[in-house]
Order: structure tokens, then sequence, then C-alpha cells
């Protein structure tokens, strides 16, 4: 299996960190970090990553209109999206659901079960 | 007048006899103003008796009549009563004569054998009373002396002599009293004439008689009729006033409750079977800013609209079928105003169980729903900003503990294994609070569908195996085939939670189940029950309030969040279900809830 390369969204440094460590530390997986919706779009743009773990609540450019700005650009709008959120209802979940997102990750989680999640989120 | 000098005892013979003994001119002539004077004096007596039928008048127009036509000293007319006495009732006397008038006399004057012979129409004619032939006594003539009586006619009063009968006497021929002539300066010889008129007149006074007592007996009638009228009349009139009081007495209540319903800052009214206003209390038109005129009579979808009724519907249809209904609602004020609500109906049953309506009560809600909305969103903001740095935590610390980033010392494991599992208990804690706030807030709803029990059971028991193998219980579990209508993922959860409880408590060895039981009355019953500890009977309701624990070293230690049992009751209420505790100190406890079968 090649090695994977996943992005991660996430206004939060300590998550971007733990999010990191979590993955490298179970799979031989390369993670990159983006601290904002612009970045996250510009480095999954250069990057091409297999996956995008996205979080949903930041400021400017939520994980929606982050989301849907990938979804619209041809090069961006294969990659499969994973929200991570705090807010677990299932309102929000459908909302998701209609966005055609891959999957939902619900905070708190634990950076370490994240490679197991994505995987069969994913299909991998 | 002169003084006839003729008599004859019989009438018919004496009619029959008068024109031959008249021829002379002078004579004929008198006869004839006589008889002119007779058929006047009788057609005036007559006349009197048909226009005022006042008994006196008669009586004493005929007594003065008699005397003046008759040249009679005295007439009188003399009533004899039941007991045998009588007394003069009417009278005409010349000035120089005593008056008999309004006398007494006691029975012997008048015997009961004399008055019987009159009863039969006897009649007298004495020309002398105190002649020998005419047979009186000498104490009546003593007696009629003192009134100077030297002739006198009697002529008996009977009643009943023609068809003015009345059915109530049973005699045809009974002796009212006596017509009575006197003449007193002297003797005087009686003529046929003067006694037939005496008899003519005194039958006239008995038809009188006769119709003054129908009369009599009529005003009676009429009277006690007119007695019964009044009656009814006053009594009609004291139940008009009795109405009247009533109506005033409930008009006043009327206005009193009208005071206080309009006082009160809720809305107040009665809606009919057919669902129309037929009371509102004037906040109905501070609040709709319509005239309760407008309002009152009008249904209740007009009122409110369609969108806001849609909302009503169903209520308003469990009220008309006899449930008392309370409920929230939005609903829309004057200026297109919004308002939260809180809605009550109580149906109006009669004595028959039938609904005639309902009674609505309907209070503003707003301030505590904008702080029971500002309470969610708090918790909800809170809970949600606690978990991002509870990921970073939560992720930090299993990082740690694999050892990768260097590994630490046997007590700093321990500090670092005490910070996990806080950690997790933080996780657990905002989870339920979040669960418990969205259950209660109404924010979500129970998607029910159909499933079967003994999924739910055996998914709930393969979540809660790993913690009932670490604490070494065992975990049985006897699952019913049998469908229900719930959220699977919430009933999962309620039961997870009370095994989860019933694990914690648990002895090393325990055995906990997990059962379920189709009762009769259309519900099953689930039941978790342990062999642990137990709980006080004084706690066994109160533990389903948040944050009540049997002891609160309990939380500590068992590593709980307080929220579990209340999670339960509310994800089991919103089933239309029932959750209690039953439990033995140090025998265990059974936590058991009901779910509806199919109750849609």
């Amino acid at each position: 299996m090649p090695i994977k390369r996943i992005l991660i969204v996430d206004d939060e440094e300590s998550i971007q960190t733990v999010v990191q460590f979590g993955i490298q530390m179970v799979v031989d997986w390369q993670v990159l970090v983006a601290s904002s919706g612009m970045q996250g779009i510009k480095t999954a743009c250069d990057q091409k990553p297999d996956a995008i773990l996205l979080d949903v609540m930041m400021p400017d450019m939520d994980g929606i209109a982050t989301f849907k700005a990938l979804q619209s650009d041809p090069q961006t709008a294969q990659i499969p999206v994973i929200f991570l959120t705090a807010k677990a209802q299932t309102s929000e979940r459908r909302q998701f659901n209609d966005l055609r997102v891959s999957g939902v990750i619900t905070k708190p989680f634990n950076s370490l079960d994240l490679p197991d999640l994505i995987t069969k989120m994913l299909d991998w | 007048m002169p003084k006839n000098k003729r008599s004859k005892s019989n009438k018919k013979k004496q009619k029959n006899a008068v024109k031959p003994l008249f021829s002379f001119k002078n004579h004929e002539q008198a006869e004839l103003f006589r008889q002119r004077q007779w058929v006047k004096l009788f057609a005036e007596v007559t006349f009197k008796i048909r226009q005022h039928l006042k008994f006196k008048e008669i009586l004493n127009a005929t007594v003065t009549e008699v005397q003046r036509i008759l040249q009679a000293d005295r007439v009188l007319i003399y009533q004899i009563f039941p007991d045998g006495t009588g007394r003069a009732i009417s009278e005409s006397v010349l000035p120089n004569y005593p008056k008999i008038l309004d006398l007494e006399f006691p029975e012997e004057v008048f015997p009961t054998e004399y008055q019987q012979l009159y009863a039969i129409g006897r009649v007298r004619a004495i020309a002398d009373v105190s002649a020998r032939q005419e047979g009186l006594s000498e104490c009546l003539i003593e007696f009629v002396h003192q009134f100077n009586i030297k002739a006198k006619m009697i002529v008996p009063i009977l009643q009943n002599l023609n068809s003015h009968q009345q059915n109530e006497i049973s005699s045809p021929n009974q002796l009212w009293g006596l017509l009575i002539a006197h003449h007193c300066d002297r003797p005087y010889k009686w003529l046929d004439f003067e006694l037939e008129l005496m008899q003519q007149l005194a039958d006239q006074i008995g038809i009188a008689l006769s119709q003054a007592q129908f009369l009599e007996h009529l005003e009676e009638i009429v009277e006690v009729r007119t007695a019964e009228l009044q009656e009814v009349n006053h009594n009609l009139q004291q139940e008009i006033n009795d109405r009247k009081q009533a109506e005033t007495a409930l008009r006043q209540s009327e206005e009193q409750l009208r005071l206080i319903t309009n006082a009160l800052p809720v809305l107040i009214s009665y809606v009919d079977e057919n669902q129309y206003y037929r009371f509102n209390n004037k906040a109905y038109e501070d609040w709709l800013g319509k005239s309760l005129s407008e309002i009152c009579g009008s249904d209740i979808k007009s009122v409110w609209g369609n969108d806001c009724y849609s909302r009503m519907q169903s209520h308003v249809k469990l009220a008309l079928l006899g449930q008392t209904i309370t409920y929230e609602n939005e609903i829309l004020l004057k200026h297109g105003l919004p308002c939260s609500v809180n809605v009550t109906y109580i149906p109006d049953v009669d004595e028959h169980k039938n609904v005639k309506g309902f009674f609505s009560l309907t209070t503003d809600i707003s301030d505590r729903k904008a702080i029971e909305r500002m309470k969610d969103e708090f918790i909800s903001v809170v809970s949600h900003e606690l978990r991002t740095p509870l990921t970073s935590m939560h992720s930090a610390l299993k990082i740690l503990a694999t050892g990768k980033l260097g590994s630490l010392s046997k007590d700093g494991q321990q500090i670092l294994e005490i910070a996990d599992d806080n950690t997790e208990r933080l996780v657990r804690l905002v989870n339920n609070v979040l669960d418990l706030q969205r259950i209660e807030s109404g924010e979500v709803k129970m998607e029910k569908q159909i499933c079967n029990i003994s999924t739910l059971m055996i998914q709930a028991t393969e979540t809660m195996q790993p913690m009932a193998q670490h604490h070494g219980v065992v975990l049985v579990v006897e699952p019913i085939d049998m469908n229900i209508l719930v959220d699977s993922d919430y009933i999962v959860q309620a039961l997870t939670n009370l095994i989860s409880n019933a694990i914690k408590f648990s002895a090393v060895n325990g055995k906990v189940w997990l059962t379920a039981e189709n009762r009769p009355n259309v519900e099953v019953l689930l039941s978790v029950c342990d062999e642990g500890q137990g709980i006080p009977s004084d706690k066994l309701e109160s533990i389903f309030e948040r944050f009540q624990q049997v002891d609160s070293s309990d939380s500590r230690r068992k590593g709980g969040t307080g929220l579990g049992l209340t999670i339960c009751r509310n994800i089991v209420e919103q089933h239309e279900g029932k959750i209690w505790a039953e439990s033995t100190l140090g025998k265990g406890s059974t936590f058991s809830f009901t779910l509806p079968l199919l109750n849609v």
C-alpha cells in the first residue's frame, strides 16, 4: 500500500499536532497541516493529498465553505473529505451527508484511533 | 187613596171577580189606577231586580213602594234565621209609629210550626188583631200592640219558587222571611188585590233573593278564583323576583369573574364543541389587537390563522375527546410579535360524560423560553468549546501513554493514568451534559423505527461486554423476539447506561442480567438486574435526578457523571415509557423501564 498523504485543516494548532503525532505513531502516513480554510484549499491544490480532515468550526472560512470550494475545483473535487466536528447532532450529520462528505469524526477523539477510522470510512 | 173593603182569599177568583164588581165609573177608574199602579210598582220592582241585583236596595224599594201603594202605616221585611230567631231588615214606616227595623225577635215570636205553614204558602190577612175570630193569642196581641199594630198582612218570602235554583239547596220551598204590612191607626180589611200584590212582590223578592244568592255564590266563586289567581300571581311574582335576584346574583358573579379574568395577564377562554369561542377575557383583545366581539363567537381557526391552528388542532381534538392537555406553542401577537406560550385545555364534561367544550388557559412563557434558550445555548457552546481542548488533551495523553515518546517512571505512568482516566471521564461528562441538554430541550427528536427488541438487547450487551470483562462481571442477556417502535440508538444508549451502572456496582464474578418481558397491557418491560450493594429505598427515586448519586464518593470511585440515569429517564419518557428502580440492600438492584408496543 503506497504511503497515504493526509491533510489536516484546523485552526487549533494543538489539534494539528496531536493528529499529526497520533497518525504517525500508528501508521506510516504523511500528515500535512493547514490552519485555515484558504490555506487548506491551497495545500490541497498543491499537494493533492489522499484525504482531507476538515474542521467544521473555523473562523473566517468555515469547514462547509471550504468543502464547497474544494468540491467546485476539479483539481480537488475528487479528494475525499472527512469532517471533524464538536457537534454531533443528527441534523448536522444529515447536512454533511447531503454535502457528500466521506465521513464525520466527532470531537473529542483519540488521534491514535484516526488511521483505523479513516481506513474504514474510505475503504482503504 | 181610599181603603178598599173587599177581600178574597183565592187569587184566581179575585182576578176573575174584579171587573164585574167595579162597574161604577169612579170605582172603575180607581181600580184601573190601582191596576196601573200595581203594574208600575211591579215593573219597577222587577226593573230593580234586573238592573241592580243589589238585594238590600230591592228590599228597601219594595217596602217603600208597598207602603206607598197600600197606604199602609208600616211595611217591613222580616228575615228568619236558621235558629228560628228573626229580624226586621227593611222597613218603611210612617213617622208617628215606632220603628221595628233592626229589632231582633226571639224564636217564640215566630215558632217553627208557623214557619212550616208559611213554607208551604200560607198567607195571613188579619183585619183586626184584637178580634177574637182571628185567633191570635193574648200574648201575641199584647206583643203587636207594642208597635201599634191594628191590622196586619203577612206573606212568605220563599226561596227557589222559580227557575233560579241553586244546586246546593235541596229544598225547593224554603222559608226565607216574611213581607209584612201593618195598619196602625185602625183595623183594616185587606183587599184581595193587596194580598195578591204582596204575594207577587214576595215572589219577586224570592227571585231577587235567589239571584242575589246566585250572585253572591258567583262572587264567592269569583272571590275564590280571584284569590287563587292572586295566589298564582303572587307565586309568579315571587318566582320572577327570585329569578331576578338569581339573575342579579349571577350577573354580579359574572361581572366579578369577568373582572378577575380581565385583570389576569393570561388568555382565558371557553371553546364549545364546534371549536367556537364562547368566552374570552380582555387579554385576548390586548394580545391579539382584535375586539372581543370579533373574537367571541368566532371559530379558533379564524382567530389564530391556519398556520397557528395547525399546531393547535391535534390538542384541540384531544381536549374535545375529554383529555386535559398542556402544550407549548408559538403564537403571533398584534403587529406580528412572536410569543411563546404554554397552553392548557381542560375539557368541560357534563353529567352524562359528554364533552361540551373546553376551558383554555394560555400563559406567556417567552421569558422562560428565552432563558431556556440561553441555558441550552450556553451548555451547547460550552460543551462544544470543551471538546476541542479535550481532544488535544485526550490524544496527547494517549500518545504519551504509548511510551513511544520516551518511557516514564512507574510513578509517572500512574500520574499519566490518572490524567487519562479523568480526561475520559470529562469527555463522558461533556457528552452526557450535551446529550441531556439536547433531549430535554427537544432539540433532538426520537426517530422511531420498527426494530426487534432482541437486536437492541444484543447490541447493548456487545457494547458493554469489554467493560464487563474488565470488571470481571458476567453479563447475561435473555432476549425476546418482539418488534417495537423506538429510536434504536437512544434505547441502546439507555440500556448501555443501565448496564454500565450495574457493572460498576457489581463485585468481581457478580452477574448482571438484561431481560425483557411482554406485559399484558401492551407494553414491553426491559430490566437490568445486578447483585451489587443495592440502593436505600429513600434514594430509589432521587437517583434519577441529575447529579444525584447514592454516595457522592461513588462518583469519584466509579467514574460516573451523575447524568446517566437522568438521560435514561429522558429517553424512556420520550418514548412514553416509565422507568424505575427496585432494590434490596446487600442483594442487588433492578432497573426497569417500559416501552409501548408499536405505539405510533
